[in-house]
């Protein structure tokens, strides 16, 4: 297995969920890889505030409507979404109930990162906590999604909480709830623990898995691994992502462990 | 799909390499240290012997 040089971690925070300790995941990935530098940069808009208008029509003609149809490229948007975007991008709003199509956003997030820093020598990781999702072609419709790896990589908090299934229990419950309109927040309180939810005190813990999985991609080319005790473990339930990153007696399994110890020249 | 690499066998351009591949993922390329998204780049002629990152774009979750 070829396994590439990496020049430096940099981590972006755009409007990432404020219960994510960036600084923290940072440290994290410090201790675990420490011959890499890694940067915390902060708001990716920050220096482009001349340009706000441009990436949030950008931004707002990548909203899908209906995850039973493909998002046409260059659709027609509104004024009004165009300002909720530009609120979005300047902090005014942490608002998180828009849909995304997230190859589409990890593109316009590769043309915020400067043409000498598009490479695979540095791992751009950028935290948000926009809901995106992807489409799949054997199922025509979109699936949300916590994470998208490339030239940057994604990861979304909102993601987190919503991509991956919670216990089929929960939903069938959910309808019951509906139909006798009790109260939901009863039945996610019968559910604590199962599953992540927004304020999630174990998000940081959970989201440092994910950094290591777009570390992964840069370093040998794919970001997940097969072991369901393994950090790298494409988790598709609730019940996997808690195993994964927070219940396996092991971060990584041995072949992945070895390969970060080889990284630190151990 | 993985990174990987492959090494161009004729000159083409970048639209010929993509249909040749049919790829069912996104792809990023690297050639000579520049990195581009296929259509930004279709006309450009790879020459035999070029290696060309294929670098897939995978989801997660």
């Amino acid at each position: 297995m070829s396994v590439r040089r990496l020049n430096k971690i940099l981590l972006y925070d755009e409007g990432a969920a404020q219960s994510l300790n960036v600084e923290e995941i940072a440290e994290y990935l410090r201790k675990k890889l420490a011959k890499i530098g890694v940067e915390v940069r902060g708001d990716p808009f920050c220096r482009l505030h001349d340009r706000i208008s441009d990436y949030a029509k950008k931004i707002a003609c990548i909203k899908i409507q209906d995850a039973t149809r493909r998002m046409l490229s260059g659709q027609e948007t509104l004024y009004g979404e165009i300002e909720y975007e530009k609120k979005r991008i300047l902090g005014k709003t942490r608002a998180f109930g828009v849909l995304y199509d997230g190859l589409e956003l990890q593109r316009i997030f590769w043309e915020i990162i400067s043409r000498e820093q598009r490479s695979l020598e540095f791992v751009h990781i950028f935290f948000t906590n926009r809901l995106f999702a992807t489409w799949d072609e054997h199922d025509r419709r979109y699936h949300a999604r916590v994470s998208v790896y490339g030239i940057p990589s994604i990861i979304s908090t909102t993601g987190v909480v919503e991509a991956p299934a919670k216990p089929r229990e929960y939903y069938l419950l959910k309808q019951q709830y509906e139909m006798l309109r009790k109260d939901l927040l009863e039945l996610k309180d019968g559910f604590k623990g199962s599953f992540m939810d927004y304020d999630d005190e174990r998000l940081t813990e959970v989201v440092k898995g994910y950094a290591m999985q777009a570390v992964f991609y840069y370093l040998i080319g794919y970001p997940f691994c097969e072991d369901k005790g393994c950090r790298l473990y494409n988790a598709h339930w609730q019940e996997e992502l808690i195993f994964a990153q927070l219940g396996s007696e092991y971060e990584f399994c041995p072949q992945h462990k070895g390969l970060i110890e080889d990284e630190n020249g151990h | 799909m993985v990174i990987e690499e492959i090494e161009v066998k004729e000159d083409k351009t970048v639209k010929e390499l993509i249909d040749e591949l049919k790829l069912s993922s996104p792809v990023l390329l690297e050639v000579n240290g520049e990195v581009f998204y296929p259509d930004e780049n279709y006309g450009k002629i790879l020459k035999r012997g070029d290696i060309v990152v294929l670098i897939p774009i995978i989801d997660g979750g």
